[in-house]
């Protein structure tokens, strides 16, 4: 798991452009959108379809994406759990 | 009246006649000039090259300006011109969309008008006055100028953050923007047909 958690931070960094920003600058636990890093609509997007493409899930319900994104943990978990790559 | 000027492009940066120091080249010059002048809007990195330079051109010239900023106005536009319209990020989209790698990106989906950049200068410095983009043919002094003039007709444009913002792609640009006011005395057509020529 841990070896997934920091794939995922490496992921979101490059696809995000979080320039200037490391691993372990991203809290596993914070929330990934408002408070924590920030992040708006156009990069739920973009990590939708990084899930896509890096792990064949294909997200049907964008609602869904709110309980995924809660951190980074939680997206690795979803992960672990319905990757098909 | 133009009040200050500048000139970027892959190779260099001047601003108002006077070059600045930055030794990196094409889309590194774009981020020094981000880190050494600008450093507090972390969105700088999810824009297009066009954005970019778009971007650090109004940073330039409204720094150079010295006054209060992010005060919301009606009385400044932004109007803005080139040739490749958003052709970069075109094809950066459309490398995502190949038939058997089909992930197109949202983000560089986000970049696919030219227009994007007007707003962006607009939204960062609260500008409420007309932004507009237009792609013509070739770099038009003329055509550019009597753009900016008119726009001065409505009574309420008082200033304009205008220019020429063309990125071919990331390591080919050239931006020519500046800021000018109102000219009661007509001299503000050539003074931007002769900044352009620079």
């Amino acid at each position: 798991m841990d070896e997934l958690i920091l794939e995922l931070k490496n992921e979101i960094i490059e696809t995000l452009n979080l320039e200037d920003m490391q691993p372990d600058d991203i809290d596993t636990d914070a929330p990934l959108f408002g408070e924590g890093l920030g992040l708006d609509s156009i990069d739920a997007l973009e990590l939708i379809v990084l899930m896509e493409k890096n792990y064949g899930i294909k997200l049907r319900d964008a609602s869904k994406g709110k309980e995924i994104f809660k951190s980074v943990r939680v997206m690795a978990d979803y992960i672990e759990k319905n990757r098909t790559k | 009246m133009i009040k200050s000027w500048v000139k970027i492009t892959d190779k260099s940066v001047t601003l108002n006649g006077q070059m600045m120091d930055f030794p990196s080249y094409g889309n590194a010059l774009l981020t020094e000039i981000y880190r050494s002048k600008v450093k507090d809007y972390p969105k700088f990195f999810k824009m297009d090259a066009l954005c970019k330079l778009g971007f650090l051109g109004s940073e330039l010239v409204i720094q150079d300006e010295n006054t209060n900023r992010f005060v919301p106005r009606e009385d400044r536009a932004v109007i803005l011109f080139n040739r490749s319209g958003s052709l970069n990020a075109d094809v950066n989209f459309q490398a995502t969309l190949q038939p058997d790698d089909f992930f197109p990106s949202p983000a560089l989906f986000v970049y696919t008008l030219p227009n994007i950049i007007t707003g962006e200068i607009a939204i960062r410095n609260k500008y409420l006055g007309e932004t507009s983009f237009y792609v013509l043919e070739k770099k038009d002094s003329e055509t550019i100028a009597s753009q900016i003039v008119a726009s001065f007709q409505d009574n309420i444009t008082k200033s304009v953050i205008g220019g020429w913002v063309d990125c071919v792609d990331e390591n080919n640009f050239e931006a020519v923007m500046f800021l000018c006011y109102r000219d009661e005395e007509n001299k503000l057509h050539e003074e931007i047909k002769n900044i352009l020529s620079k």
